[in-house]
């Protein structure tokens, strides 16, 4: 029965986006051989463009005929990318075509949630924003009520080549510093991790390593380049031995060496152990720690005395202690081993200390810095905008990462933002979100409470192209162009092979969808000299300087002083970038930017076609390999942690174990390679690949309780419950379930979407890390029933 | 000309970045069992570990093609280049041919009342002066390699030269163009994931029984 509906809904959907785009996608087939002839003398042009379907940038060209985005193919000349496009980024198209798409400014007229709105025109859509309509009240009531303190409006934005956009108009601008981003819900830890012990994240020379642990990251399903592209060449014999740990047999598992299935959130023990072994036998590279280690000593006895031993690790983890031997031993006497650093969100509450671990692991075997390491490489410097930034007096300080031990003063944490506007805690009112790119009822653990905490505001604005799950509790409505229909900031990419990218506009932005940055100027123009009376309403230092004034001067003051919210895009994105790259590299390199979508130094002399499918981007002596050399530390010892209550080297603590009550089972979540969160659900081609998620559970297990494949299981957690089918499976130990992220919408209005699969955030456990409250992903426990 | 792919199969993520591809390219129906393409997988318990394997394919386009044999309308017909396409106005959906495929490669398009498979994008790239299918292009680890078996100096054959490779279902003998490198530094993988009974090739093994099959059939290739 329920393959029925489901095939129904799918064809429903499917008719419907052939009414859409028939012509467009079909053309070639319905047109007869005399009619192609004429399709030959139409417009087809290949247009640069960086992908938006995930955080990760690969480069291609839109074909484009007629103005209808026909075929989006890989481009050869990004050395990021390597002449590569994912399935994400094949199916673009349908993300541009999209018919659910945010089309027109929208105001609500119902109730929060219920998906009742009101098309309007840009300009209503921001008078609404300003004056609020008889549903909601507007930012200058907000601001008037809160005399001109800023941070009582919050706002969030997701990763994307415009956020920086949104954080000037927000953050600089209007002034707000009550922001949060994907950060605390991702890879804050692994950052912070690896750039407090070797300064920075660095890039895994994966083409040239030979030995390589690969722990937690799927980077067969997670896909990064160029790590996903070299990793998988490489492998089986060619050259890259691969030891991959992970809880789950992922598709990075299946093309791995070896697997070891580690215990979730042990893996600091797991590097430990493998530590312990370097040091106790010596294997590690004594004159590299010499010379850039700090406090290597300290560690040494920190290691050994707290008796670290594979045996010790063995019992925590679940990995045989001989394995454990094995792995260290061969990992240091490999030429060029790479602990590799992975980029997910955080599993574990220990997940600092585990980075920190990981890296200073890399540190022993010297394997930094160089061919075959651990690079830092370098990055093509492109001139920054000064932004003129208005000071406001009434402005408080952020108070959400104020109980945790290095507060991050810009993105600070999702959880601990919305949990004490929820709970009341917060030191003034937070009344308004202004959201961008950005869907935490999906992303952040414990959706109820991220409703509640929406519902909480009184004015919710958003600016995204797909009727997401927290668009429908937004009060406004602003449609985006997608990236096809946009030019973006020219951006330059760093490490081995640095170069600079741009993403054209391949066709004009659909319906009535702005660019971001149009957006962003119009909204500004709109609220600034309001916003500005409110400022000289309340703020006295404003007061003060401004006091007998002539209206003159006071508009002088007004745009000298960065009030004019605006100024920041009195040049378009078009001309900001062309100026910027002929500053920079001359006119030449602007024409080749333009045609190609990438430039970087020497690139007519560098790059060079090996065959159908290989390219040379830098010729080997140019890549930037090494390029710290005296300057690498490794920070084994930090003490200054201390100061901060923090382990100043890592230390595995009783409370991080593995623990799984009787009868229930830990959760653990994850990505896969034809998706990118909620935010591609709705994309119909993607839907052909994967349509739901299911709940992966052990085989031995499933056959125990009677649950057989399909079948609809109840899972839930201490703050939610969710129904989705269950895919028993031999990948996944017996006490562990798995669901992919990203599914199960509550939008109606995401047809293709809605009513498959469930949302992980319903029931992950909003718990945090100590360092900087970050969310954590993997220590929920669950019961299972079957329905 | 005679075209034909090879597979560096062991490559292969599973990440159907040319099942995408493919649909984009040549506007295949959408749905997830309308693919021209598709990744199969083998999961076996050896030893008491589990292993998985992919298996990157599509239509072989035989020299010695079954489906062209038994196509009451001609709507399969052979063309230059060694390729089995599909004349879908000829097409009466008897089904005939997707019951001699051994190799399943074919489905009915609802939308164009007809069958439908592969064309290593002759008609949409190929013949438009691309030299790769939209698959290969696509591929994050270039799992394939297009090109002409007749071109003895050409990069396909060239690789075919160098390492060892099996076809799949060689038993059936419709001499398949699908060429599956042998992973030679992982002979585990290898045999894990063919079998111990699966016949492998040499250029120089392959190259007569190629012949022979196109000196068989080249009368019937069309102009394209």
């Amino acid at each position: 029965m329920n393959v029925e509906i489901s095939r129904r809904r799918f064809l429903q959907g499917s008719v419907a986006l052939t009414v859409l785009g028939g012509v467009s996608l079909s053309s070639d087939n319905l047109f007869s051989n005399e009619k192609k002839k004429n399709a030959s003398n139409s417009k087809s042009e290949d247009v640069p463009f960086l992908c938006g379907m995930c955080v990760n940038k690969c480069a291609g060209f839109a074909h484009v005929e007629d103005g209808i985005v026909k075929k989006l193919n890989p481009n050869p000349y990004f050395p990021k990318s390597r002449n590569m496009l994912c399935p994400r980024g094949n199916a673009g198209i349908h993300t541009l075509y999209d018919p659910d798409r945010l089309k027109y400014p929208l105001v609500r007229i119902g109730e929060r949630g219920d998906g009742k709105y009101k098309r309007v025109s840009w300009d209503e859509a921001y008078d609404a924003i300003l004056h609020g309509t008889d549903k909601f009240p507007g930012i200058l009531k907000i601001l008037d009520e809160e005399k001109d303190n800023r941070a009582t409006i919050g706002y969030c934005n997701g990763e994307g080549l415009s956020k920086e956009g949104f954080e000037d108009l927000m953050g600089q601008k209007i002034g707000t510093p009550n922001y949060v981003d994907e950060i605390s819900i991702c890879l804050e830890t692994t950052l912070a991790g690896y750039f407090n012990t070797i300064g920075a994240y660095g890039e895994a020379d994966l083409n040239n390593a030979d030995y390589l642990i690969i722990a937690g990251a799927n980077r067969a399903e997670a896909i990064i380049t160029p790590d996903t592209m070299d990793m998988f060449k490489r492998n089986r014999g060619r050259g890259l031995k691969i030891v991959a740990l992970d809880p789950r047999y992922t598709n990075t598992v299946a093309n791995a060496d070896r697997w070891y299935a580690i215990n979730p959130g042990t893996d600091l023990a797991f590097v430990l152990a493998l530590t312990y072994v370097a040091i106790k036998e010596e294997l590690y590279d004594k004159d590299f720690i010499a010379k850039h280690g700090v406090g290597f000593e300290d560690y040494k006895n920190h290691v050994l005395s707290n008796g670290y031993t594979p045996e010790w690790a063995s019992k925590i983890t679940g990995i045989p202690a001989e394995e454990i031997y094995k792995t260290a031993r061969e990992f240091m006497t490999a030429k060029s081993p790479i602990y590799y650093q992975g980029r997910r969100s955080v599993f574990s509450k220990n997940d600092f200390q585990l980075r920190r671990a990981m890296a200073i692991f890399q540190g022993l075997s010297g394997n930094l810095d160089k061919k075959g390491g651990i690079i830092f490489g370098q990055k093509i410097a492109l001139p920054k905008e000064d932004i003129n930034a208005p000071m406001y007096a009434q402005v408080q300080e952020r108070f959400d990462v104020k109980s945790v031990a290095i507060p991050t003063g810009k993105t600070g944490s999702w959880i601990l933002f919305r949990n004490m506007v929820v709970e009341g805690k917060t030191p003034y009112p937070v009344r308004a979100m202004f959201m961008r790119k950005h869907n935490p009822l999906s992303g952040v653990p414990n959706t109820t409470k991220t409703v509640e905490f929406l519902k909480k505001m009184d004015l919710n604005v958003m600016i995204d192209i797909l009727p997401s799950d927290t668009a429908m509790f937004c009060d406004v409505i602003l449609p985006e162009a997608s990236y096809l229909e946009r030019e973006s900031p020219v951006t330059s990419f760093g490490f081995l092979e640095p170069a600079v990218a741009l993403r054209k506009a391949a066709v004009k932005p659909l319906y009535e969808t702005k660019p971001p940055e149009v957006i962003y100027k119009e909204l500004a123009e709109k609220l600034s000299k309001p916003l500005w009376e409110n400022t000289l309403k309340y703020d006295e230092d404003v007061q003060d300087d401004t006091k007998g004034m002539k209206p003159e001067e006071l508009e002088q003051y007004y745009k000298e002083n960065g009030f004019d919210l605006a100024d920041i895009w009195e040049k378009s994105v078009e001309e900001q970038n062309k100026e910027k790259i002929v500053k920079t590299f001359g006119e030449e390199a602007w024409k080749i930017l333009e045609e190609k979508g990438i430039y970087y130094p020497n690139i007519e002399k560098y790059h060079k076609k090996i065959n159908d499918n290989e390219y040379e981007y830098y010729p080997d002596d140019k890549k930037f390999y090494t390029t710290k050399k005296d300057k690498l530390k490794v920070v084994i010892n930090f003490k200054n942690l201390a100061k901060k209550g923090v382990d100043p080297m890592p230390t595995w603590h009783a409370d991080y174990a593995f623990e799984v009550p009787k009868g229930k089972f830990r959760l653990v979540t994850g990505r896969h390679a034809q998706f990118t969160q909620s935010g591609t659900t709705n994309n119909i081609m993607l839907r052909d690949l994967i349509r739901e998620n299911y709940l992966w559970i052990n085989s031995e297990v499933a056959k125990q309780k009677g649950i057989k494949f399909a079948d609809i299981v109840e899972v839930t957690s201490s703050v939610g419950k969710i129904r989705i089918k269950a895919f028993p499976t031999l990948r996944i130990a017996p006490n562990q379930v798995f669901l992919l992220h990203g599914f199960g919408g509550s939008s109606k209005e995401m047809e293709f979407a809605y009513g498959h699969g469930a949302n992980d955030a319903m029931i992950i456990e909003d718990k945090i890390e100590p360092i900087y409250g970050a969310a954590v992903m993997n220590e929920t426990n669950v019961d299972i029933r079957k329905v | 000309m005679n075209y034909a792919i090879a597979f560096d199969y062991q490559n292969c993520i599973n990440c159907k970045a040319c099942e995408v591809a493919c649909k984009e390219q040549n506007n295949v129906q959408l749905g997830a069992d309308k693919q021209r393409i598709w990744v199969g997988q083998t999961e076996k318990v050896v030893f008491g570990k589990l292993f998985v394997n992919f298996y990157p394919s599509q239509c072989n386009h035989c020299l010695d093609a079954p489906c062209v044999e038994v196509c009451p309308t001609n709507a399969s017909h052979f063309v230059d280049g060694g390729l089995v396409m599909v004349d879908q106005s000829k097409c009466i959906l008897c089904k005939g041919c997707m019951e001699a495929c051994p190799y399943d490669a074919r489905f009915v398009d609802d939308e164009k009342v007809a069958v439908d498979k592969c064309t290593f994008c002759y008609d949409t790239r190929i013949s438009k002066g691309y030299t790769t299918t939209a698959c290969q292009a696509t591929c994050p680890t270039k799992v394939r390699l297009f090109g002409d078996l007749d071109d003895e100096n050409g990069a396909l054959v060239q690789l075919l030269k160098k390492r060892k490779f099996f076809v799949l279902k060689q038993k059936e003998k419709t001499v398949p163009k699908l060429f599956y490198l042998l992973p030679e530094h992982d002979m585990n993988y290898a045999m894990n994931s063919i079998g111990h009974d699966t016949k492998l090739y040499t250029w120089d093994e392959m190259k007569p029984i190629i012949e022979k099959a196109k000196a068989k059939r080249i009368k019937q290739w069309k102009k394209s």
